[in-house]
């Protein structure tokens, strides 16, 4: 389904959207974020500092909650995941891209019910990025795009006064079914200029891996390369990196207790991060990635070697967001590429 | 102004000389034009050093960092190393020697003064020039951007960072040389300013301030990581630093307080802020780096600068501006006012 929507019509299709909670880039407090609309969605962010990762992988989340009352068992009281459905506006097709690697890591091989349950009730209404949102972009070099479709259910590309609307899937439609009235058909004329800003936007000068393909095989011969520790060596072991990534879904499950008397307390699921001196450590003290270098390997070699192997995709979707974030300039595609330059 | 040929000379001299081990200090880095933090350890690598408006990052940092690979690897020092101070950075290592991480003649102190401007806010960058700059410098009281658009200058004072605007030090006093001239008194905005201007406001006001800002933190911890002062192996407010050794026993690992739990909620966020600052209180010496690295952007200069006004005005005690001082919170006076201590 193609249509066209001129600008000054989105906020009625986002209000025709019952039975949505839509949420929409805002600049609150300094930084970009996803937050509930509220008044005229004008869709003219850069990149929102976080992506839209939580909505279906919150930073925490309580499985179930427990409570002791003496000489009684134990009661447990599981926490399901809200049911409301989340339309998110504007999300970059990086962080569509981002779903679809955290799909796979939760729906694979093992089927992880609370996120389950939590994705399908999000759609991501995307942006194509005629300009690259962000100095440190570098989707192409990812085998992404930045008109990409993946994982978004539809994509909007800005042609000046109005939108090209393409629903990418079942989902997509319904939400412009939904509003079938505002949209028009696209004439020639849209399908043309729809043609030559993608063409221009795919032309746009990003930041480069070289010879992408060759980097899995490279990295992995490169495990033992003393680089490592030079190209971290900066490194200050904060969790900025991760934190603000689109793919990263390491996580960490706690007892956190609330209260002692009757002893209650909820399993609480949060995100983890490999960037942190106690991600790998062992009950016995033994860290088998003890230094910065190790970590910074693994973030790496995770995004770009591991991950190809097991998925067949490169992690990292190119979103530039830790490069641009980093206290110290620690820079994911500078460290690729010189670590595969070393290789040979 | 300062010649980088200058800096460059005199890195290149002390290793070429063996009076140094190991020069800290900035080089051009890959994300756009910003510089990052370099330790140096062969003379003509001396030709890397970089020092413009985007030399933001306070290096103490490296020499804790040096301090515990050395404690580490149970390794002799050797030679000092030797590492590029602005002002606010050579404060730092004041307070580090006054805590006695390091004596002074461990390090060699090349100072930079930031004479009348400071480095660059980037977030204050946004809208002022065109499309991504990919150089910066110094240019009297002015900063000159290469953007792809040609060059484009705007007035320091526009684009700097508030740490830098209300600094009153920002000549390092302690160093071995020197770089720039002292403009030591230039008045660009009153000390405190921002604090002053926050707490304009009423207690209620504050506090949903600080509600508001603290449900935004992700805990990623870089505003401890960054801080030359949050030198502790183990963090009393975050069991992701708490060592455990071969001979560290379960009831130890059990038993360990857990002052704030691992979500990320403002509770935990709160006393996580709060320690901190309570921690810095006579120790920060406000090089803003907490503030400039968060990444959803809590104005963490705010709750330091309290602690530190709080010091100076009560105990007219100043961070990092001698060696020898006593820190404020390892001593006391006769003529405190405080009648608990009697």
């Amino acid at each position: 389904m193609e249509k066209i929507l001129h600008k000054e019509r989105i906020d009625d299709w986002i209000s025709a959207l019952t039975g949505w909670e839509v949420l929409s880039p805002a600049l609150e407090d300094g930084i970009w974020a996803y937050r509930p609309v509220s008044g005229a969605v004008r869709l003219d962010h850069p990149n929102t500092t976080q992506p839209p990762k939580g909505l279906a992988f919150p930073q925490r989340e309580v499985f179930f909650s427990f409570e002791q009352i003496k000489g009684e068992a134990p009661r447990l009281t599981q926490i399901l995941p809200d049911t409301v459905q989340r339309a998110v506006f504007g999300v970059r097709p990086c962080d569509g891209r981002g779903a679809v690697r955290m799909d796979r890591v939760f729906g694979d091989h093992v089927e992880d019910t609370y996120y389950q349950a939590r994705r399908k009730n999000v759609a991501y209404v995307g942006l194509a990025c005629n300009q690259p949102p962000s100095a440190n972009c570098f989707c192409l070099s990812v085998g992404g795009s930045p008109v990409s479709t993946d994982g978004l259910d539809v994509l909007l590309t800005d042609l000046g006064d109005r939108y090209f609307v393409a629903a990418v899937t079942e989902t997509g439609k319904a939400l412009m079914t939904a509003a079938n009235s505002l949209f028009d058909e696209p004439a020639d004329a849209d399908r043309q200029q729809l043609k030559s800003v993608h063409t221009e936007a795919l032309a746009q000068p990003q930041r480069a891996v070289h010879n992408p393909d060759a980097v899995p095989a490279k990295l992995k011969a490169s495990f033992k390369s003393p680089l490592w520790e030079e190209l971290a060596r900066a490194c200050i072991g904060c969790g900025i990196c991760t934190f603000l990534c689109p793919t990263c879904h390491c996580f960490d499950i706690n007892d956190e207790v609330t209260g002692s008397a009757p002893l209650k307390g909820n399993r609480v699921r949060t995100w983890d991060n490999c960037q942190f001196p106690d991600f790998t450590m062992h009950t016995s003290g033994h860290n088998p990635r003890p230094t910065v270098g190790a970590r910074l390997r693994q973030r790496v070699c995770h995004k770009f070697q591991y991950f190809p192997e097991n998925f067949g995709m490169p992690q990292c979707t190119g979103c530039g967001r830790c490069i641009s974030e980093c206290p110290v300039g620690i820079d994911i595609v500078s460290v690729v590429n010189k670590v595969v330059e070393h290789a040979g | 102004m300062i010649n980088v040929r200058d800096i460059r000379d005199a890195a290149r001299d002390l290793l070429a000389k063996g009076e140094v081990r190991a020069v800290i200090g900035y080089r051009r880095g890959s994300r756009g034009m910003a510089a990052e933090p370099v330790v140096i350890t062969a003379p003509e690598q001396a030709d890397e050093l970089v020092w413009d408006p985007t030399c933001f990052h306070n290096l103490a940092l490296y020499l804790v960092e040096d301090r515990k690979f050395l404690a580490h690897s149970r390794k002799a020092p050797g030679a000092p190393i030797a590492i590029i101070a602005k002002g606010c950075d050579a404060r730092a290592i004041v307070v580090l020697m006054q805590e006695h991480y390091f004596k002074r003649e461990e390090v060699y102190i090349i100072g930079v003064s930031c004479e009348g401007v400071g480095v660059l806010d980037e977030r204050k960058l946004a809208g002022h020039v065109p499309g991504t700059p990919t150089d910066a410098a110094f240019e009297g009281d002015d900063f000159v951007f290469t953007t792809p658009e040609g060059e484009k200058r705007l007035p320091a004072r526009e684009v700097m960072a508030d740490r830098c605007l209300e600094c009153r030090a920002p000549f390092p006093k302690e160093h071995n040389v020197v770089f720039g001239e002292d403009k030591t008194g230039r008045e660009l905005a009153a000390p405190f300013a921002a604090l002053a201007r926050f707490e304009e406001q009423g207690a209620t006001e504050r506090w949903d301030f600080w509600r508001r800002q603290f449900e935004r933190c992700i805990r990623c911890f870089a505003c401890r990581s960054v801080c030359p002062m949050c030198y502790c192996d183990e963090c009393v407010v975050d069991s992701i630093t708490f060592p455990v050794a071969p001979e560290t026993t379960a009831d130890e690992k059990a038993n360990r307080i857990r002052w704030i739990e691992r979500s990320a909620v403002r509770s935990e966020n709160i006393t996580y802020h709060m320690t901190r600052a309570m921690h810095l209180a006579g120790r920060c010496i406000d090089c803003g780096e907490c503030e400039r690295v968060c990444p959803v952007n809590i104005p963490l200069r705010l709750l330091n600068n309290k602690m530190e006004r709080e010091a100076r005005e009560r105990f007219g005690y100043e961070p990092g501006a001698s060696i020898g001082a006593a820190s404020l919170v390892a001593s006391f006076n006769d003529s405190d006012p405080g009648s608990f201590i009697r």
